[in-house]
Protein backbone atom coordinates (compact mmCIF):
# COMPACT_ATOMS: atom_id res chain seq x y z
CA UNK A 1 0.00 0.00 0.00
CA UNK A 2 2.66 2.41 0.93
CA UNK A 3 4.21 1.49 -2.65
CA UNK A 4 0.92 2.60 -4.34
CA UNK A 5 0.31 5.59 -2.33
CA UNK A 6 4.05 6.83 -3.23
CA UNK A 7 3.17 6.10 -7.21
CA UNK A 8 0.00 8.42 -6.43
CA UNK A 9 2.03 11.31 -5.12
CA UNK A 10 4.73 11.02 -7.83
CA UNK A 11 1.77 10.97 -10.46
CA UNK A 12 0.38 13.71 -9.24
CA UNK A 13 3.64 15.52 -8.99
CA UNK A 14 4.02 14.78 -12.98
CA UNK A 15 0.77 15.85 -13.62
CA UNK A 16 1.34 19.06 -11.80
CA UNK A 17 3.84 20.18 -14.07
CA UNK A 18 2.46 18.75 -16.98
CA UNK A 19 -0.28 21.35 -16.15
CA UNK A 20 1.95 24.22 -15.90
CA UNK A 21 3.62 23.93 -19.37
CA UNK A 22 0.85 21.48 -21.32
CA UNK A 23 4.37 20.52 -23.13
CA UNK A 24 2.90 16.59 -23.33
CA UNK A 25 -0.29 17.35 -23.84
CA UNK A 26 -0.04 19.85 -26.54
CA UNK A 27 2.53 17.80 -28.52
CA UNK A 28 0.07 14.66 -28.38
CA UNK A 29 -2.66 16.42 -29.23
CA UNK A 30 -1.34 18.12 -32.17
CA UNK A 31 0.16 14.99 -33.04
CA UNK A 32 -2.80 12.87 -32.97
CA UNK A 33 -4.61 15.80 -35.12
CA UNK A 34 -2.25 15.57 -37.68
CA UNK A 35 -2.30 11.67 -37.96
CA UNK A 36 -5.78 11.86 -38.39
CA UNK A 37 -6.11 14.18 -41.14
CA UNK A 38 -3.52 12.53 -42.85
CA UNK A 39 -5.18 9.19 -42.69
CA UNK A 40 -8.67 10.37 -43.03
CA UNK A 41 -7.32 12.10 -46.19
CA UNK A 42 -5.48 8.80 -47.14
CA UNK A 43 -8.27 6.57 -46.66
CA UNK A 44 -11.67 8.94 -47.25
CA UNK A 45 -12.11 6.62 -50.89
CA UNK A 46 -11.97 3.64 -48.78
CA UNK A 47 -14.95 0.95 -49.20
CA UNK A 48 -17.13 0.75 -45.73
CA UNK A 49 -16.10 -3.10 -46.08
CA UNK A 50 -12.27 -2.43 -45.71
CA UNK A 51 -12.37 0.34 -42.80
CA UNK A 52 -12.64 -2.17 -40.50
CA UNK A 53 -9.49 -3.17 -41.49
CA UNK A 54 -7.78 0.12 -41.95
CA UNK A 55 -9.46 1.82 -38.90
CA UNK A 56 -7.94 -0.01 -36.10
CA UNK A 57 -4.63 0.56 -37.65
CA UNK A 58 -4.68 4.04 -37.46
CA UNK A 59 -5.74 4.10 -33.60
CA UNK A 60 -2.66 2.22 -32.68
CA UNK A 61 -0.82 3.84 -35.06
CA UNK A 62 -1.51 7.27 -32.97
CA UNK A 63 -1.02 5.21 -29.94
CA UNK A 64 2.74 3.63 -30.63
CA UNK A 65 3.61 7.25 -31.71
CA UNK A 66 1.97 9.27 -29.39
CA UNK A 67 3.51 6.54 -26.75
CA UNK A 68 7.29 6.98 -27.92
CA UNK A 69 7.22 10.68 -27.84
CA UNK A 70 5.37 10.34 -24.14
CA UNK A 71 7.61 7.95 -22.72
CA UNK A 72 10.91 9.85 -24.55
CA UNK A 73 9.63 13.31 -22.88
CA UNK A 74 8.66 11.89 -19.09
CA UNK A 75 12.30 10.93 -18.68
CA UNK A 76 14.13 13.28 -20.38
CA UNK A 77 12.56 15.54 -17.90
CA UNK A 78 14.00 13.58 -14.95
CA UNK A 79 17.21 13.01 -16.76
CA UNK A 80 17.69 16.95 -17.24
CA UNK A 81 17.17 17.82 -14.04
CA UNK A 82 18.68 14.20 -12.93
CA UNK A 83 15.80 13.92 -10.69
CA UNK A 84 15.29 10.76 -11.06
CA UNK A 85 18.75 9.91 -8.87
CA UNK A 86 16.84 12.23 -6.09
CA UNK A 87 13.95 9.51 -6.30
CA UNK A 88 16.25 6.61 -6.21
CA UNK A 89 18.03 7.83 -3.23
CA UNK A 90 15.15 8.49 -0.84
CA UNK A 91 12.86 6.53 0.72
CA UNK A 92 10.50 5.62 -2.26
CA UNK A 93 10.21 2.00 -3.83
CA UNK A 94 11.27 1.97 -6.80
CA UNK A 95 8.40 0.31 -7.80
CA UNK A 96 6.10 3.64 -7.23
CA UNK A 97 8.35 5.34 -9.93
CA UNK A 98 7.34 2.65 -12.31
CA UNK A 99 4.17 2.89 -11.71
CA UNK A 100 3.36 6.85 -11.38
CA UNK A 101 5.34 6.90 -14.87
CA UNK A 102 3.31 4.34 -16.31
CA UNK A 103 -0.21 6.41 -14.90
CA UNK A 104 1.02 9.15 -16.52
CA UNK A 105 1.53 7.94 -19.99
CA UNK A 106 -1.60 5.84 -19.90
CA UNK A 107 -3.55 9.17 -19.33
CA UNK A 108 -1.55 10.88 -21.86
CA UNK A 109 -2.57 7.97 -24.09
CA UNK A 110 -6.03 7.85 -23.25
CA UNK A 111 -6.58 11.81 -24.06
CA UNK A 112 -4.69 10.77 -27.52
CA UNK A 113 -7.29 7.84 -27.90
CA UNK A 114 -10.19 10.21 -26.91
CA UNK A 115 -9.52 12.68 -30.14
CA UNK A 116 -8.41 9.95 -32.58
CA UNK A 117 -11.88 7.96 -31.50
CA UNK A 118 -13.84 10.51 -31.85
CA UNK A 119 -11.97 11.65 -35.19
CA UNK A 120 -12.38 7.97 -36.61
CA UNK A 121 -16.05 8.24 -35.83
CA UNK A 122 -16.60 11.00 -37.81
CA UNK A 123 -14.69 10.39 -40.81
CA UNK A 124 -15.09 6.55 -41.10
CA UNK A 125 -18.80 5.38 -40.89
CA UNK A 126 -17.34 1.74 -40.16
CA UNK A 127 -16.18 3.02 -36.87
CA UNK A 128 -19.64 3.78 -35.44
CA UNK A 129 -19.59 1.01 -32.93
CA UNK A 130 -17.23 3.39 -31.21
CA UNK A 131 -20.08 5.74 -30.50
CA UNK A 132 -22.93 2.65 -29.76
CA UNK A 133 -20.48 0.70 -27.79
CA UNK A 134 -18.96 3.23 -25.51
CA UNK A 135 -17.96 1.09 -22.62
CA UNK A 136 -16.60 -1.88 -24.85
CA UNK A 137 -14.72 1.05 -26.81
CA UNK A 138 -13.38 2.51 -23.19
CA UNK A 139 -11.94 -0.99 -21.75
CA UNK A 140 -10.45 -1.73 -25.39
CA UNK A 141 -8.53 1.83 -25.31
CA UNK A 142 -7.94 1.64 -21.79
CA UNK A 143 -6.43 -2.23 -21.67
CA UNK A 144 -4.54 -1.53 -24.59
CA UNK A 145 -2.78 2.10 -23.54
CA UNK A 146 -2.08 0.20 -20.25
CA UNK A 147 -0.39 -2.72 -21.95
CA UNK A 148 1.25 -0.32 -24.04
CA UNK A 149 2.82 1.99 -20.90
CA UNK A 150 3.52 -1.29 -18.86
CA UNK A 151 6.12 -2.70 -21.49
CA UNK A 152 7.29 1.21 -22.30
CA UNK A 153 7.65 2.58 -19.25
CA UNK A 154 10.53 -0.53 -18.16
CA UNK A 155 12.49 0.21 -21.62
CA UNK A 156 12.50 4.23 -21.37
CA UNK A 157 13.35 4.10 -17.37
CA UNK A 158 16.43 1.81 -18.48
CA UNK A 159 17.61 4.34 -20.98
CA UNK A 160 16.73 7.36 -18.65
CA UNK A 161 19.15 6.30 -16.21
CA UNK A 162 22.29 4.94 -18.47
CA UNK A 163 22.50 7.88 -20.15
CA UNK A 164 21.04 6.21 -23.43
CA UNK A 165 19.59 7.78 -26.63
CA UNK A 166 16.54 8.95 -27.04
CA UNK A 167 16.53 7.43 -30.35
CA UNK A 168 17.12 3.95 -28.26
CA UNK A 169 13.93 4.16 -27.43
CA UNK A 170 12.01 4.05 -30.74
CA UNK A 171 14.27 0.79 -31.63
CA UNK A 172 13.89 -0.69 -28.55
CA UNK A 173 10.25 -0.04 -27.86
CA UNK A 174 8.40 -0.88 -31.03
CA UNK A 175 9.31 -4.45 -31.43
CA UNK A 176 8.78 -4.92 -27.55
CA UNK A 177 4.83 -3.28 -27.59
CA UNK A 178 4.24 -5.07 -30.86
CA UNK A 179 2.86 -7.99 -29.32
CA UNK A 180 0.73 -5.70 -27.25
CA UNK A 181 -0.61 -3.13 -30.20
CA UNK A 182 -1.60 -6.33 -32.58
CA UNK A 183 -3.46 -8.06 -29.66
CA UNK A 184 -5.64 -4.32 -28.94
CA UNK A 185 -5.46 -4.43 -32.77
CA UNK A 186 -7.38 -7.43 -33.26
CA UNK A 187 -9.65 -6.69 -30.59
CA UNK A 188 -10.64 -3.37 -32.05
CA UNK A 189 -11.31 -5.10 -35.38
CA UNK A 190 -13.41 -7.65 -33.90
CA UNK A 191 -15.39 -4.99 -32.12
CA UNK A 192 -16.05 -3.16 -35.24
CA UNK A 193 -17.26 -5.99 -37.14
CA UNK A 194 -19.34 -7.04 -34.24
CA UNK A 195 -17.85 -10.17 -33.23
CA UNK A 196 -18.87 -12.30 -30.27
CA UNK A 197 -14.59 -13.04 -29.91
CA UNK A 198 -14.30 -9.33 -28.74
CA UNK A 199 -14.78 -10.12 -24.92
CA UNK A 200 -11.83 -12.80 -25.38
CA UNK A 201 -9.90 -10.80 -27.03
CA UNK A 202 -10.27 -8.27 -24.60
CA UNK A 203 -8.98 -11.00 -21.68
CA UNK A 204 -6.26 -11.66 -23.64
CA UNK A 205 -5.42 -8.20 -23.53
CA UNK A 206 -5.83 -8.17 -19.93
CA UNK A 207 -3.94 -11.35 -19.41
CA UNK A 208 -1.23 -9.19 -21.54
CA UNK A 209 -1.34 -6.22 -19.20
CA UNK A 210 -0.96 -8.35 -16.14
CA UNK A 211 2.42 -9.98 -17.64
CA UNK A 212 3.49 -6.60 -18.74
CA UNK A 213 3.15 -4.72 -15.16
CA UNK A 214 4.65 -8.10 -13.08
CA UNK A 215 7.52 -8.37 -14.93
CA UNK A 216 8.02 -4.37 -15.26
CA UNK A 217 7.73 -4.09 -11.38
CA UNK A 218 10.00 -6.85 -11.26
CA UNK A 219 12.35 -5.86 -13.19
CA UNK A 220 12.18 -1.80 -12.79
CA UNK A 221 14.50 -1.94 -9.68
CA UNK A 222 17.50 -4.24 -11.38
CA UNK A 223 17.03 -2.15 -14.82
CA UNK A 224 17.97 1.05 -12.68
CA UNK A 225 20.28 0.80 -10.24
CA UNK A 226 21.68 -2.82 -11.11
CA UNK A 227 21.50 -5.97 -9.35
CA UNK A 228 23.80 -6.37 -5.89
CA UNK A 229 26.69 -8.55 -5.88
CA UNK A 230 25.11 -10.83 -3.30
CA UNK A 231 22.04 -11.50 -5.09
CA UNK A 232 24.28 -12.00 -8.44
CA UNK A 233 26.08 -14.72 -6.45
CA UNK A 234 23.31 -16.07 -4.76
CA UNK A 235 21.73 -17.02 -8.07
CA UNK A 236 25.13 -18.39 -9.36
CA UNK A 237 25.09 -20.75 -6.69
CA UNK A 238 21.56 -22.17 -7.27
CA UNK A 239 22.33 -22.45 -10.62
CA UNK A 240 25.75 -24.72 -9.77
CA UNK A 241 23.25 -26.41 -7.14
CA UNK A 242 21.06 -27.39 -10.35
CA UNK B 1 36.66 6.27 17.39
CA UNK B 2 35.93 3.26 19.77
CA UNK B 3 32.34 2.93 19.12
CA UNK B 4 30.74 0.93 16.44
CA UNK B 5 31.16 3.23 12.49
CA UNK B 6 27.57 4.28 11.01
CA UNK B 7 28.98 3.51 7.96
CA UNK B 8 31.22 0.35 7.31
CA UNK B 9 33.25 -0.32 3.57
CA UNK B 10 35.28 -3.39 3.62
CA UNK B 11 36.76 -4.23 0.30
CA UNK B 12 34.32 -2.23 -1.79
CA UNK B 13 35.75 -2.97 -5.28
CA UNK B 14 33.88 -1.69 -8.57
CA UNK B 15 34.40 -2.42 -11.83
CA UNK B 16 33.45 -1.04 -15.22
CA UNK B 17 34.43 -3.93 -17.76
CA UNK B 18 38.17 -4.20 -17.82
CA UNK B 19 38.54 -0.71 -15.55
CA UNK B 20 38.97 -1.14 -12.12
CA UNK B 21 37.59 2.15 -10.36
CA UNK B 22 37.65 0.64 -6.94
CA UNK B 23 39.90 -1.94 -6.05
CA UNK B 24 39.66 -3.19 -2.42
CA UNK B 25 38.46 -0.34 -0.24
CA UNK B 26 38.02 0.08 3.34
CA UNK B 27 36.07 2.98 5.12
CA UNK B 28 34.59 3.52 7.85
CA UNK B 29 32.45 6.83 8.72
CA UNK B 30 30.96 7.57 12.84
CA UNK B 31 28.05 9.45 13.73
CA UNK B 32 28.97 12.56 14.46
CA UNK B 33 31.98 13.40 12.60
CA UNK B 34 32.41 15.09 9.84
CA UNK B 35 34.59 12.98 6.94
CA UNK B 36 36.17 14.82 3.85
CA UNK B 37 36.98 12.94 0.85
CA UNK B 38 39.77 14.08 -1.71
CA UNK B 39 41.11 12.26 -5.01
CA UNK B 40 41.96 13.20 -8.58
CA UNK B 41 39.59 13.19 -11.13
CA UNK B 42 38.71 10.15 -12.12
CA UNK B 43 39.65 8.54 -8.60
CA UNK B 44 36.37 7.10 -8.31
CA UNK B 45 34.73 9.23 -5.32
CA UNK B 46 31.88 9.72 -7.54
CA UNK B 47 31.21 5.59 -8.47
CA UNK B 48 32.22 5.39 -4.37
CA UNK B 49 29.46 7.64 -3.56
CA UNK B 50 26.66 6.23 -5.73
CA UNK B 51 28.22 2.70 -3.92
CA UNK B 52 27.02 4.29 -0.70
CA UNK B 53 23.71 5.65 -1.57
CA UNK B 54 22.56 2.57 -3.25
CA UNK B 55 22.78 3.86 -6.81
CA UNK B 56 24.97 1.39 -7.87
CA UNK B 57 25.84 -1.85 -7.08
CA UNK B 58 29.81 -2.62 -6.07
CA UNK B 59 31.73 -5.11 -7.92
CA UNK B 60 32.62 -6.58 -4.74
CA UNK B 61 33.03 -6.19 -1.32
CA UNK B 62 30.57 -5.43 1.48
CA UNK B 63 28.57 -2.11 2.49
CA UNK B 64 27.18 -2.33 6.14
CA UNK B 65 24.73 1.35 6.72
CA UNK B 66 23.75 0.85 11.01
CA UNK B 67 24.30 -2.80 10.58
CA UNK B 68 22.15 -3.63 7.78
CA UNK B 69 24.02 -4.43 4.48
CA UNK B 70 20.73 -3.58 2.38
CA UNK B 71 19.70 -0.18 0.59
CA UNK B 72 15.67 -0.80 0.54
CA UNK B 73 13.36 2.14 1.87
CA UNK B 74 13.75 1.88 5.35
CA UNK B 75 17.35 2.49 5.07
CA UNK B 76 17.33 5.11 2.19
CA UNK B 77 14.86 7.05 5.17
CA UNK B 78 17.91 7.45 7.39
CA UNK B 79 20.37 8.90 5.04
CA UNK B 80 20.24 11.83 2.61
CA UNK B 81 22.32 12.51 -0.71
CA UNK B 82 22.75 16.09 -1.87
CA UNK B 83 24.60 15.97 -5.63
CA UNK B 84 26.77 18.12 -7.65
CA UNK B 85 23.95 18.71 -9.33
CA UNK B 86 20.81 20.18 -7.99
CA UNK B 87 18.06 17.60 -9.07
CA UNK B 88 15.21 19.71 -8.03
CA UNK B 89 11.98 19.74 -10.31
CA UNK B 90 12.60 23.07 -11.71
CA UNK B 91 8.88 23.87 -12.87
CA UNK B 92 7.91 23.13 -8.83
CA UNK B 93 8.42 26.29 -6.16
CA UNK B 94 10.78 25.56 -3.19
CA UNK B 95 8.49 24.91 -1.24
CA UNK B 96 6.50 22.19 -3.47
CA UNK B 97 9.72 20.23 -4.28
CA UNK B 98 10.40 19.79 -0.22
CA UNK B 99 7.07 19.20 0.30
CA UNK B 100 6.97 16.07 -2.70
CA UNK B 101 9.90 14.87 -0.46
CA UNK B 102 8.29 15.42 2.75
CA UNK B 103 4.90 13.55 1.74
CA UNK B 104 6.93 10.54 0.37
CA UNK B 105 9.09 10.03 3.14
CA UNK B 106 6.18 10.70 5.49
CA UNK B 107 4.32 8.27 3.56
CA UNK B 108 7.53 5.87 4.23
CA UNK B 109 6.86 6.34 7.87
CA UNK B 110 9.68 8.67 8.29
CA UNK B 111 10.23 12.41 10.13
CA UNK B 112 10.12 15.55 8.68
CA UNK B 113 10.65 19.13 9.61
CA UNK B 114 8.85 21.40 9.25
CA UNK B 115 9.10 22.98 5.53
CA UNK B 116 9.21 26.78 5.77
CA UNK B 117 11.39 26.73 8.89
CA UNK B 118 13.96 24.43 6.96
CA UNK B 119 14.08 26.77 4.17
CA UNK B 120 14.41 29.54 6.38
CA UNK B 121 17.36 27.73 7.82
CA UNK B 122 19.67 27.77 5.04
CA UNK B 123 18.15 31.17 3.78
CA UNK B 124 15.58 30.58 1.08
CA UNK B 125 12.46 31.61 2.88
CA UNK B 126 12.42 34.48 0.67
CA UNK B 127 12.20 32.01 -2.41
CA UNK B 128 9.84 29.55 -1.32
CA UNK B 129 6.92 30.03 -3.26
CA UNK B 130 9.21 30.71 -6.49
CA UNK B 131 9.59 27.83 -9.23
CA UNK B 132 13.10 26.69 -8.80
CA UNK B 133 13.48 26.64 -12.26
CA UNK B 134 13.80 30.72 -11.55
CA UNK B 135 16.93 29.76 -8.94
CA UNK B 136 20.76 30.97 -8.99
CA UNK B 137 22.67 27.43 -8.98
CA UNK B 138 23.67 28.83 -5.51
CA UNK B 139 20.37 28.51 -4.23
CA UNK B 140 19.53 25.47 -6.18
CA UNK B 141 22.08 24.14 -4.38
CA UNK B 142 20.97 25.45 -1.11
CA UNK B 143 17.18 23.75 -1.70
CA UNK B 144 19.07 20.30 -2.15
CA UNK B 145 20.52 20.67 1.23
CA UNK B 146 17.20 21.86 2.46
CA UNK B 147 15.80 18.70 1.15
CA UNK B 148 18.38 16.31 2.93
CA UNK B 149 17.94 18.15 6.05
CA UNK B 150 14.21 17.05 5.92
CA UNK B 151 14.10 13.93 7.40
CA UNK B 152 16.56 14.32 10.10
CA UNK B 153 19.17 12.04 8.70
CA UNK B 154 21.86 9.91 10.28
CA UNK B 155 24.38 10.00 7.38
CA UNK B 156 24.34 12.68 4.86
CA UNK B 157 26.80 12.24 1.43
CA UNK B 158 27.58 15.38 0.01
CA UNK B 159 29.35 15.52 -3.63
CA UNK B 160 30.89 19.23 -4.06
CA UNK B 161 28.43 20.87 -2.10
CA UNK B 162 30.62 24.37 -1.98
CA UNK B 163 31.05 24.24 -6.01
CA UNK B 164 28.45 26.82 -6.43
CA UNK B 165 27.81 28.77 -3.24
CA UNK B 166 29.12 32.49 -3.03
CA UNK B 167 30.99 33.32 0.28
CA UNK B 168 27.90 34.25 2.73
CA UNK B 169 26.83 30.68 0.74
CA UNK B 170 29.77 28.71 2.09
CA UNK B 171 29.63 29.90 5.34
CA UNK B 172 26.33 29.06 5.95
CA UNK B 173 26.86 25.78 4.32
CA UNK B 174 29.82 25.10 6.95
CA UNK B 175 27.65 26.00 9.81
CA UNK B 176 25.08 23.80 8.84
CA UNK B 177 27.49 21.16 8.32
CA UNK B 178 28.89 21.73 11.73
CA UNK B 179 25.46 21.75 13.33
CA UNK B 180 24.39 18.43 11.65
CA UNK B 181 27.19 17.18 13.28
CA UNK B 182 27.08 17.92 16.87
CA UNK B 183 23.20 17.23 16.65
CA UNK B 184 25.46 13.33 15.83
CA UNK B 185 24.98 13.25 11.90
CA UNK B 186 27.70 11.15 10.24
CA UNK B 187 28.61 13.26 7.03
CA UNK B 188 31.08 12.38 4.11
CA UNK B 189 31.97 15.34 2.23
CA UNK B 190 33.61 15.07 -1.39
CA UNK B 191 35.08 18.82 -2.48
CA UNK B 192 38.19 19.58 -4.06
CA UNK B 193 38.31 22.84 -2.12
CA UNK B 194 40.65 22.17 0.48
CA UNK B 195 40.30 25.48 2.15
CA UNK B 196 36.91 24.62 3.17
CA UNK B 197 37.49 20.89 3.73
CA UNK B 198 39.64 22.14 6.58
CA UNK B 199 37.26 24.29 7.94
CA UNK B 200 34.37 22.09 8.38
CA UNK B 201 36.20 18.15 8.48
CA UNK B 202 37.56 16.08 11.25
CA UNK B 203 38.84 13.99 9.14
CA UNK B 204 40.28 14.01 5.31
CA UNK B 205 40.65 10.89 3.38
CA UNK B 206 42.84 10.39 -0.41
CA UNK B 207 41.21 8.19 -2.70
CA UNK B 208 44.10 7.32 -5.15
CA UNK B 209 44.32 4.05 -7.30
CA UNK B 210 41.10 2.49 -5.99
CA UNK B 211 41.77 2.54 -2.49
CA UNK B 212 42.33 5.15 0.32
CA UNK B 213 45.63 5.78 0.63
CA UNK B 214 45.93 8.62 3.06
CA UNK B 215 44.27 9.38 6.22
CA UNK B 216 44.31 12.90 8.42
CA UNK B 217 42.55 13.22 11.06
CA UNK B 218 42.16 16.63 13.21
CA UNK B 219 44.10 16.48 16.33
CA UNK B 220 42.29 17.98 19.84
CA UNK B 221 43.70 21.46 20.14
CA UNK B 222 46.21 20.50 17.19
CA UNK B 223 46.88 23.31 14.77
CA UNK B 224 48.89 21.43 11.77
CA UNK B 225 45.49 19.52 10.52
CA UNK B 226 45.45 21.79 7.25
CA UNK B 227 49.16 21.57 6.53
CA UNK B 228 48.46 18.15 7.05
CA UNK B 229 45.38 17.75 4.66
CA UNK B 230 47.65 20.33 1.58
CA UNK B 231 50.80 17.65 2.15
CA UNK B 232 47.65 14.80 1.72
CA UNK B 233 46.79 16.58 -1.30
CA UNK B 234 49.79 17.51 -2.73
CA UNK B 235 50.02 13.35 -2.99
CA UNK B 236 47.59 13.34 -5.85
CA UNK B 237 48.69 12.86 -9.21
CA UNK B 238 48.91 15.72 -11.27
CA UNK B 239 46.39 16.25 -14.05
CA UNK B 240 46.87 13.78 -17.04
CA UNK B 241 48.93 11.67 -14.80
CA UNK B 242 46.37 9.29 -13.55
CA UNK B 243 45.25 8.32 -17.31
CA UNK B 244 48.40 6.69 -17.23
CA UNK B 245 48.47 5.09 -13.72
Amino acid sequence: MVALRQAWLLAVNDLRQEARDLELVLTSTFFSLVVLIMLGMSFSALGISAQPLAVPGMLWLSVAFVGALTLGRIFTREREFDTLRALLVAPVERVSIYLAKAFVTIVILLGCCLITVLGLTLLFPAAQPFAERPLETFALVLMGCTAYAGVGTLFAAGLASSSGKNVLLSVILYPLTMPSLLFALVATRSLLEGHESFLTYLGQLTATNVIAFVVGAWLFEPVLVGVPQQRRGAARAARRRR
Amino acid sequence: MSEAALLELRGIGKHFGRLAVLRGLDLDLHSGEIVGLIGANGAGKSTLLSIIAGLMPPSRGQRTFAGSEGVGRDERARFAVVSHTAQTYPRLTALENLELFAKLRAQAGGHNEALRPTLDRLGLGYAADRQAGTFSRGMLQRLALARALLGRPEMLLLDEPFTALDRPGRTLLATVLAQERDRGAAILLISHDLEALVSVADRVVLLEGGVIAGDVARAPGGDTFAERVRSLAGRMPAVGAEAHA
